[in-house]
C-alpha cells in the first residue's frame, strides 16, 4: 500500500474527475505537532477512513477516538483535527467530494435530495466498523491509478456507491426497527419543521430507513393515509391555524405551508375542507 | 337503505363505523392524528389537525363506502376520549395545543387538592378521581403555571366539542363527557360550583352541557355539499368511549362487568346508584341522564407488553410489532400458570386504579436460575392480568360480578381472554373493542331517533359470544400468589417514593 496524494487542479489522475477535491492515502509514522490543527470543511463533504492505528479527534467540538474500520463523514461548515493538533501514527485514506458536481453527473434531483437530507441530518459524525468504505476506496485507488477501459465511468460509480453506502448506513443507524410510533413521530416533528419543503416519499422513506414501498404500506396501515395525504393533513392543520391568524397574509401562509402558489392552496382547501381560504377565515375571525 | 354513522376521537386515531339500522357493521375506516409530548409530563394533540383528519377521514368514507352503496345516513353520532382540555379565545380559536387525558402536568396540583378538606366532597359530586388527568386538575394548573393563557381563555372545551363546533357551529359538551371531568355535578347534572371555584372559573367558561341524545344541530351548509350529505343528517353528541364501550359490551344489569385491554385498561360496571368508595378509588361517570358507569382505570394495559415485546423480542421484519408479538406468544403455553413462582408488577407507567400511586414502577419478583424468556413472556401478562383482578376484586366489595365481557385488542386474544377466565374464576365472553365503542354509539343514536324507547332495550339488544370458561386448577395457583403481588404492591410504596426522589 503506498501512499498518494491527489488534489483537484494539481494531479494529473483527478482531471477527469472535476468532483472529485482530494484523494489521499497517508502512512503517518511520526507525530508533528501542528500536523493536523482544527480546519474547517468547506462546501464539500470529506470521508475519513482508519486503515491502521488509534486515532484521537476532535469533530465539531466533540471528542472521539477512532479505530481501524471506522469512517467520519465531515459535512460542509463542520471541523475536524487532531485532539493534540497532531495527527496520530497510523494509516488513514480521505476522500473530499464536491456533491453537487458529482450530482451533475449523475443522480436525479430526488435522490440527490434524499442523500444529501440524510447527510445533513445526520449529527453523530463518526460510523463505527464500516469496512465498505475501505474496500470502496481500494477500488476507487486502482482505477484511478491503472485507468483501464472505461475507469472514468467505474470511478464515478465508485463514489455514488460510497455516498449510498454512507447514507444507507446512516438511515439505518437511526432506526432501530422496533418502534414504529416513535419513528414516525419522529419523522412527523421534521415534516412540521420544515413544511414548506418540496417533501418526496423517497426523502421520508429514507429517514424512516424503510424502502419506498415498505414504508408506503406502512404509513398507510398505522395512520389511514398515504404519505402524501398524511402531509397534506399536517399542512392544512398548519393552514387553518394560520389562517385564524389575523396578522398572517394568505400568500405567506400558502408558501409557508408547502403549497407552490396562493392559487393551489386555494384549490386544494376549498376541495378538502369546503371552503376557500377567504371564507374560512372571514367566517372565523369577527371584527 | 338508512345508515348510522359513529365517529370516535380516539386517543391517536378517529374511528369511524357505519351501521345498518339492524346493527350490522357496514363499514368501517380510521385515521390516525399524533400526541406531541414537548416536556416529560406533556401529552398535547393539534386540534385542527384532528378536525381535519375527521373530515377527511369522513370524507373518503362516505365516497368510498357509503354514498356508492346508496345508503342514507340518517344520523351522525359522536364518542370521545375523555379528560381532554382546549382551551380557546373570545373568537373560538384555540389558545395552542389540546391536552389529553395522560397529561401529567398537573401532579402537584392534584396532590395538594387531594390532601384538602374540599377533597372528598369534591369528589363524592363529580364522580371523577382527583388525578393529573382531571380537566379540573388541568384548569387549575394552568392557572397557576400559565396565567397568560387562562386570563385569554374564553372556554375550556373537550375535543368533540370543538370537532362539533367546527361541523355545525353548535357548541356543547354532553353529559357524559362532562361527568369525566371533575367539573360536572353527577348528581344534579348541573356545573359544580364548588370544583369551578377551585379551579378559578364561572360556568360560562365551559360550553353548556347536553344529553348524549342531544340531536338538534346540522352540519354547515359547505360540509353538506363537501360530505354529500342532506341537512337533515342528524348530528348527535354522544358521550365518551369508556362508557359506550361499556354499553357496547353487552354488559347490563346485576351481575355484569367489563373489562377493556388496549394501551391503557379499565374494569367497569353499569348501574343506576354510583358507587360510594371511602377510599376515592373508582370513578363514577354518567352514560345518560339515569346510569352510571363505575369502575377503575389502570396505566398499564398492552402497552406494557408492546414495551417487553419492543425490548425482547425477535423483529425479522422491519417494525413489524404484530408478528414479534406473534412469536413471543408462540411458547407461552409451554410455562404453567403462576410462571414456576416469577412474578411482574406492570406499574411501569405509574399506576391508576386501585393502588393510585404515580411513582410506583414494575417489578420482576422472584427470579430464579431456571427461567427463562418465556417465563418473562407469561409472567408479563400474568403482571398485567393481576392488576386488572385486582381492580376488579376492589369493584367486587361494592357489586356482585358473575360474569366478564372483554373488549380490546390485546384482552381479545385467546391467551389473555383464557387467563383472565382462570384468574377471576367467572366465564369471559370477548368482544371487538372499537366495535364496542362504535355499537354504544350506535345504540345511543338509535335510541335517540326514536328506534327504541328506551336505553335498557337498546342495550339488551347486544348478544355476547360463547364465553371462555374458567379453570379450577389455574385459578387456585393464581390465588396463591396474588396475595403476593397485592402486598409487593403495597409494600414497595417506600422504595418506589425513594426511587422517584432520586429522579426528580
Amino acid at each position: 500500500m503506498n501512499q498518494f496524494h491527489l488534489q483537484h487542479n494539481q494531479s494529473q489522475e483527478l482531471v477527469h474527475f472535476p468532483y472529485i477535491v482530494e484523494f489521499v492515502l497517508k502512512k503517518n509514522q511520526t507525530i508533528q505537532l501542528g500536523s493536523f490543527t482544527q480546519l474547517q470543511q468547506q462546501d464539500s463533504f470529506c470521508v475519513y477512513y482508519i486503515i491502521e492505528g488509534k486515532f484521537d479527534w476532535v469533530i465539531n467540538g466533540q471528542h472521539y477516538v477512532l479505530y481501524p474500520g471506522d469512517t467520519a463523514m465531515i459535512l460542509p461548515g463542520s471541523s475536524i483535527g487532531g485532539a493534540n493538533d497532531a495527527l496520530d501514527i497510523g494509516i488513514v485514506a480521505w476522500l473530499d467530494i464536491h456533491l453537487n458536481v458529482l450530482y451533475d453527473h449523475g443522480f436525479d434531483d430526488e435522490e440527490k435530495r434524499t442523500i444529501e437530507k440524510v447527510l445533513l441530518r445526520n449529527k453523530e459524525p463518526v460510523l463505527p466498523r464500516l469496512n465498505q468504505t475501505g474496500e470502496i476506496l481500494k477500488l476507487l485507488e486502482s482505477e484511478i491509478f491503472n485507468q483501464e477501459i472505461g475507469y472514468a465511468v467505474r470511478v464515478k460509480q465508485l463514489v455514488e456507491e460510497l455516498f449510498i453506502t454512507i447514507a444507507r448506513q446512516l438511515s439505518r443507524q437511526h432506526n432501530p426497527y422496533r418502534n414504529f410510533p416513535q419513528t414516525f413521530m419522529k419523522l412527523e416533528q421534521l415534516l412540521r419543521e420544515n413544511l414548506a419543503h418540496q417533501w418526496t416519499v423517497a426523502e421520508m422513506a429514507a429517514i424512516v430507513g424503510l424502502g419506498n414501498t415498505a414504508f408506503t404500506e406502512k404509513v398507510k396501515s398505522y395512520t389511514g393515509f398515504s404519505p402524501l395525504n398524511y402531509l397534506i393533513n399536517i399542512r392544512i392543520s398548519e393552514a387553518i391555524r394560520l389562517l385564524k391568524r389575523a396578522d398572517v397574509n394568505m400568500t405567506d401562509i400558502a408558501l409557508d405551508t408547502g403549497f407552490y402558489s396562493s392559487q393551489h392552496f386555494s384549490t386544494t382547501f376549498k376541495k378538502l375542507t369546503g371552503y376557500t381560504p377567504s371564507q374560512f377565515r372571514k367566517n372565523n375571525i369577527k371584527a | 337503505m338508512e345508515c348510522i354513522i359513529t365517529i370516535d376521537l380516539g386517543t391517536s386515531a378517529v374511528r369511524i363505523f357505519a351501521f345498518d339500522m339492524d346493527k350490522k357493521v357496514i363499514g368501517t375506516a380510521k385515521g390516525s392524528y399524533p400526541t406531541f409530548h414537548t416536556q416529560p409530563d406533556y401529552s398535547e394533540q393539534d386540534p385542527e389537525q384532528i378536525f381535519i383528519t375527521v373530515l377527511f377521514v369522513l370524507k373518503n368514507f362516505l365516497n368510498e363506502k357509503i354514498h356508492p352503496a346508496k345508503y342514507a345516513v340518517t344520523a351522525i353520532c359522536f364518542s370521545a376520549a375523555m379528560h381532554s382540555v382546549l382551551p380557546v379565545d373570545k373568537n373560538g380559536v384555540p389558545l395552542g395545543n389540546a391536552i389529553t387525558w395522560s397529561d401529567n402536568r398537573g401532579k402537584k396540583e392534584a396532590a395538594l387538592l387531594k390532601q384538602s378538606a374540599e377533597s372528598k366532597k369534591i369528589y363524592d359530586a363529580t364522580g371523577t378521581p382527583i388525578h393529573p388527568m382531571s380537566p379540573l386538575i388541568k384548569i387549575t394548573w394552568m392557572k397557576n403555571n400559565d396565567a397568560d393563557r387562562f386570563r385569554q381563555t374564553s372556554k375550556f372545551l373537550s375535543v368533540k366539542s370543538y370537532i362539533i363546533q367546527q361541523l355545525t357551529g353548535e357548541l356543547n359538551i354532553d353529559f357524559s363527557l362532562a361527568s369525566a371531568t371533575g367539573l360536572f355535578n353527577i348528581h344534579s347534572l348541573k356545573w359544580e360550583e364548588d370544583a369551578l371555584r377551585y379551579a378559578g372559573i364561572r360556568t360560562d367558561n365551559l360550553p353548556d352541557a347536553v344529553p348524549v341524545y342531544y340531536n338538534s344541530a346540522r352540519l354547515r351548509k359547505e360540509f353538506q355539499n363537501l360530505l354529500g350529505l342532506p341537512a337533515t343528517t342528524k348530528i348527535i353528541t354522544g358521550a365518551s368511549d369508556g362508557c359506550l364501550a361499556t354499553l357496547g359490551a353487552g354488559v347490563w344489569g346485576e351481575g355484569k362487568a367489563t373489562v377493556t385491554i388496549e394501551q391503557s385498561g379499565a374494569v367497569r360496571v353499569v348501574g343506576k346508584e354510583v358507587l360510594k368508595d371511602e377510599k376515592q378509588r373508582f370513578f363514577n361517570y354518567l352514560l345518560d341522564e339515569n346510569y352510571y358507569v363505575s369502575g377503575g382505570p389502570t396505566n398499564n394495559g398492552g402497552v406494557i407488553f408492546e414495551w417487553f415485546a419492543r425490548q425482547f423480542g425477535d423483529f425479522k421484519n422491519a417494525y413489524d410489532l404484530d408478528d414479534c408479538i406473534a412469536h413471543l406468544m408462540q411458547d407461552v403455553h409451554e410455562v404453567a400458570a403462576g410462571s414456576d413462582g416469577l412474578l411482574f408488577l406492570p406499574y411501569l407507567l405509574g399506576e391508576r386504579a386501585p393502588i393510585w400511586n404515580a411513582n410506583a414502577r414494575g417489578v420482576y419478583f422472584g427470579i430464579n436460575f431456571k427461567h427463562e424468556q418465556q417465563h418473562f413472556v407469561r409472567a408479563t401478562i400474568e403482571g398485567i392480568m393481576y392488576e386488572i383482578y385486582s381492580i376488579g376484586k376492589t369493584l367486587e366489595e361494592h357489586r356482585s360480578i358473575n360474569s366478564l365481557s372483554v373488549n380490546g385488542s390485546f384482552a381479545s386474544m385467546p391467551f389473555w381472554a383464557q387467563m383472565m377466565a382462570d384468574m377471576f374464576n367467572k366465564p369471559v365472553s370477548v368482544k371487538d373493542n372499537s366495535n364496542s365503542i362504535g355499537l354504544g354509539a350506535f345504540l345511543i343514536a338509535a335510541t335517540s331517533i326514536g328506534a327504541y324507547a328506551k336505553l335498557e332495550d337498546a342495550a339488551k339488544t347486544v348478544d355476547l359470544p360463547e364465553p371462555y370458561k374458567p379453570r379450577k386448577s389455574d385459578h387456585a395457583v393464581y390465588m396463591k400468589y396474588f396475595p403476593i403481588f397485592e402486598r409487593l404492591s403495597v409494600k414497595l410504596a417506600d422504595e418506589f417514593d425513594a426511587l422517584s426522589a432520586l429522579n426528580e
